[in-house]
């Protein structure tokens, strides 16, 4: 059975619940899918699972972006209801209808349509089920009108390719009485749809209407109901079908026009190519990479070299200037009306669209996830973040003056805001002074995958807390890369530092241990704490890296990426995350708290990865690190990503 | 003979030149005519073109002007859950209707205050615009759209949930104080405890003192942070000694309020005190 049913404004006013149902929800189910799911662009998905200690929930959505109105249904996840979607369907059609803005309470009025369209739902489901079952036993009569009529809808079902179409059909194939009628019905709606004329409709109707009679009739009044609601079903499913064939039709034309994609992998490998000579001609001369000269003499430096890198790149602000932002969007006025005919662009921008649909919105749509993935953002997460975008859009008003492509552009910026702005503070400094109240040493575990630089920019984060009067440890628990415990030292020595180490073979859960219990000693505020890079896939590895974390209770664990990944990144992560949350060992998993991301001077303007780790962990980018030396930390600035990002 | 093909190519060049400007002339009358017969319909069109065209002109600018001008908007902030949305249907419609969720945009009205109007009917009342901006941190953002228009700023904090929240309503509410626009513009400030009616919540005095030692600490922390990104964050408070909310050039108060049950009675002399009647 169905929990409950609300429809509220995006504003959050709460318009109409459905007070029969009445069960009173345990926790708070709507919240959290607000919280977690749609401000987290997530809305793009089809269901969404809320767990509560008692009760299971799964809650499904539609909007009326139009009204900015949200419908929520919530049932629970044991019972597989069916009919959940086109009951919300249905609800918006007849809600919507009734809506004003003045309007707060809708109660005595929409109780009774409410009930309607549930029983119905449910009706429709039995049947569905019934059917199902005739079909499955196999009656001969039954079966051999159903084969028949669900050869058409399948027919039918591969035209459009609707899930609401062919339910549609099922419903037809029900009716033992008025199946050929229906039948030939749903054929001749069929070559009205192709032939775009309201014939088509109007044999929709009454077929509508002459199935509608036999199911359950009440009064002739509430049959007419029944009937104009099928209609409007119907006629729902041909707006479907058409959007569908311009959907099929604008493919082929893009399979068969212009060829798109050689071009920016072409540009790609100009770049590739020149990346990788900037990389190599980058390299740190040799003079600097010689330590050679005797740890004595490297002593004596290091008061020196201290005072030469100055202050690191964290407390530099950039600014952006406001006037590029200008020459941009002249540019992309330029181009997007190049391309359509001007008169067409004129007429519809000043009388604005009635309301945006899908199929309005594909190619919008489909250019900026292609401009997403030519930065440098994972596939899938371009794709959902897209879908969410649409999600947004489908049935708004464009007003006057407003091209599709730029409410596109602007909805996708203000989803990206949203996704990069941090859900909770990322002040380190902040939670290191609350540690220190404690009385205990604020723990950071740096983790990630082999050679993105845990280790220079755990020394890069050590330099930047050690200018903010924050004394630190440095625990080397890497104790499986030769090299890697001297490699802290040296970074130490320069930053005149403590290394906490153990030498090699060690179980590093246990040198993190000794190491937090020594700063504890010696009264250190920060413990930094460096791991062994491990491919995502190396089960034993993550089982160490999660015992790690699970035995010392890090305030901070950081995922170190670099920026110069792709869809590679979100792997990463989610492996990593994945692995964090199984293998834990008590109850509150740990999962990854912050990401710093690495080698950002050598991305150009390929900045996706930050995108895709960050929607895909939800967790915010704390640090980015830009380049060899120790002032090369950095914020975020996620103005600046956007604008790359979309440029 | 040079001369000779000279005249003849210039008497045959003016002949040409003749020919044209003749046919031009002709061309021009005809032209004119054509255009005499139109001449009434177009001027009345271009005239009624320029009128619409300057009276938008005229419309915007004015717009403009006064929105620049007129600052009766008060802000609604304050974390996710404190009673935000509630709040600002309360100052609406005098009801809470079926409740409200997690907002997703901001809401906004201008209307005269619920109570107000009940109060005194027929007299006009100026309207007072007020938003609620959604508390959901990941869309803080949008205070920055309202603030330039704000001159009165309601921080709802939630009495009841109060500790667990303690870090979060106090960064929240430092990153509010140390705007630009708050600060420059000695905006009002509003701590409304709510959901004061419920037996376990704090009392206004203890939630202010744990607010301005909180902020005290946010001081140092942020202070270290921001020495080189001033631009959007001014430093508040004195130097000496720990935070004190009445060490701030703008005026910070504070009440104890229940939106449920309708106790808003200081909140609404706060707005009315920004926005005069």
């Amino acid at each position: 059975m169905l929990e409950q049913l609300l429809i509220f404004t995006r504003g959050g006013l709460v318009l109409w619940t459905c007070q029969e149902l009445g069960n009173a929800l345990k926790g708070s189910p709507i919240d959290a899918l607000i919280r977690s799911c749609l401000l987290e662009e997530r809305a793009g998905d089809s269901a969404f699972q809320y767990d509560v200690s008692g009760a299971s929930y799964t809650l499904k959505w539609t909007f009326h972006n139009e009204l900015g109105l949200v419908f929520v249904a919530v049932y629970q996840r044991m019972l597989h209801l069916l009919y959940v979607d086109e009951l919300l369907s249905l609800v918006k059609k007849k809600f919507s209808a009734i809506y004003s803005e003045d309007r707060t309470s809708y109660s005595p009025d929409f109780d009774d349509t409410f009930r309607q369209l549930l029983r119905e739902a449910e009706a429709r489901a039995e049947e569905m089920k019934r059917n199902k079952q005739t079909i499955s036993s196999g009656t001969v009569k039954k079966g051999a009108a159903g084969k028949k009529l669900s050869d058409q809808s399948q027919g039918k079902g591969r035209k459009s390719s609707g899930a609401k179409a062919s339910s549609g059909g099922d419903e037809d194939d029900a009716d033992s009485n008025g199946t050929y009628k229906g039948g030939k019905g749903s054929v001749a709606s069929y070559a009205g749809k192709v032939k775009g004329l309201s014939n088509g409709k109007a044999n929709g109707v009454a077929n509508g209407a002459a199935n509608g009679h036999p199911s359950e009739s009440s009064s002739t009044s509430s049959d007419d109901d029944v009937g104009n609601k099928k209609a409007n079903g119907r006629q729902n499913g041909v707006a479907f079908d058409v959007n569908k064939l311009q959907k099929l039709r604008s493919k082929a034309s893009g399979k068969k026009g212009v060829p798109e994609p050689p071009k920016p992998s072409k540009e790609e490998e100009i770049r590739k190519k020149t990346k990788k000579n900037r990389v190599w001609g980058d390299a740190p001369p040799p003079s600097k990479l010689d330590y050679t000269k005797g740890s004595d003499q490297q002593f004596e430096d290091t008061a020196a070299v201290k005072i030469d890198h100055g202050t690191s790149k964290m407390d530099e602000e950039e600014n952006s200037s406001s006037d590029e932002d200008e020459s941009e969007d002249e540019m992309i006025e330029k181009t997007s009306t190049g391309k359509k005919g001007w008169f067409s662009t004129l007429v519809q921008s000043v009388a604005g669209k009635s309301s945006l649909e899908k199929s309005d919105l594909e190619p919008a749509l489909k250019a900026l996830k292609d401009g997403l993935m030519a930065k440098n953002v994972a596939e899938e997460i371009a794709e959902k973040l897209c879908e969410s975008v649409a999600a947004s859009l489908v049935g708004k008003k464009l007003g006057s003056f407003t091209r599709i492509t730029s409410t596109v552009r602007s909805a996708m910026e203000e989803a990206l805001l949203r996704i990069l702005t941090p859900k909770r503070s990322v002040d380190i400094l902040r939670d290191v002074q609350v540690a220190k109240e404690q009385g205990r040493p604020f723990v950071i575990v740096f983790v990630g995958v082999n050679g993105v630089g845990k280790s220079t920019n755990l020394a890069k984060v050590a330099y930047w807390l050690q200018q903010h009067g924050v004394s630190v440890m440095m625990a080397a628990c890497d104790t499986f890369r030769s090299g890697a415990v001297e490699q802290l030292r040296t970074h130490a020595r320069r930053l005149q530092i403590s290394v906490f180490e153990r030498g090699y073979e060690k179980d590093p859960a246990v040198v993190a241990k000794e190491a937090i219990r020594e700063a504890a000693r010696m009264k250190q505020d920060v413990v930094l704490v460096d791991t062994a890079g491990r491919m995502q896939d190396n089960e034993p590895l993550m089982r160490a890296l999660s015992k790690l974390i699970n035995v010392n209770e890090p305030d901070l664990v950081l995922f170190v990426g670099e920026a110069l990944v792709g869809n590679d990144g979100v792997d990463q992560l989610m492996k990593f995350n994945q692995a964090l949350a199984d293998m834990s060992t008590n109850s509150t998993e740990r999962l990854i708290d912050g990401i710093l991301l690495t080698k950002f001077d050598t991305i150009d303007d390929k900045v996706g990865a930050a995108l895709s780790m960050v929607y895909i962990s939800g967790a915010p980018v704390v640090f980015v690190g830009c380049g060899q030396t120790y002032t090369d930390l950095k914020r975020l600035n996620v103005k600046s990503i956007i604008k790359t990002l979309l440029d | 003979m040079d001369r000779d093909l000279g005249g003849s190519i210039a008497s045959g060049l003016s002949s040409v030149m003749d020919q044209l400007s003749q046919h031009l002339s002709q061309q021009w009358s005809e032209l004119q005519q054509h255009l005499n017969v139109k001449d009434e319909q177009t001027a009345v069109l271009v005239t009624l073109g320029v009128l619409v065209f300057t009276l938008l002109l005229v419309y915007l600018v004015i717009r403009g002007a006064l929105k620049g001008k007129k600052r009766d908007t008060v802000l609604l902030l304050g974390l996710s859950g404190a009673g935000k949305t509630a709040l600002y249907y309360q100052l609406r419609d005098g009801s809470l209707h079926q409740g409200t969720v997690t907002s997703m945009e901001a809401n906004e009205g201008r209307f005269v205050l619920n109570s107000e109007a009940k109060e005194k009917k027929g007299k006009k009342m100026k309207p007072v615009h007020v938003v609620d901006v959604p508390g959901h941190p990941r869309l803080k953002p949008k205070i920055d759209e309202f603030l330039p228009q704000a001159s009165g700023i309601v921080y709802m904090v939630d009495a009841l949930d109060f500790m667990p929240q303690l870090r979060q309503t106090a960064e929240y509410l430092y990153d509010v104080l140390t705007k630009a626009w708050v600060v420059k513009r000695k905006i009002p400030v509003l701590l409304a405890c709510n959901k004061i009616d419920k037996v376990t919540a704090h009392s206004m005095d203890f939630i202010r003192k744990q607010l301005e030692k909180e902020i005290e600490k946010l001081r140092t922390t942020r202070k270290t942070t921001s020495d080189a990104d001033v631009g959007t964050e001014i430093s508040i408070g004195s130097e000496t000694g720990p935070f004190q909310f009445t060490q701030c050039a703008n005026k910070i108060s504070i009440v104890e309020t229940s939106v449920l049950q309708g106790n808003i009675r200081d909140i609404e002399v706060f707005i009315r005190e920004c926005v005069p009647r």
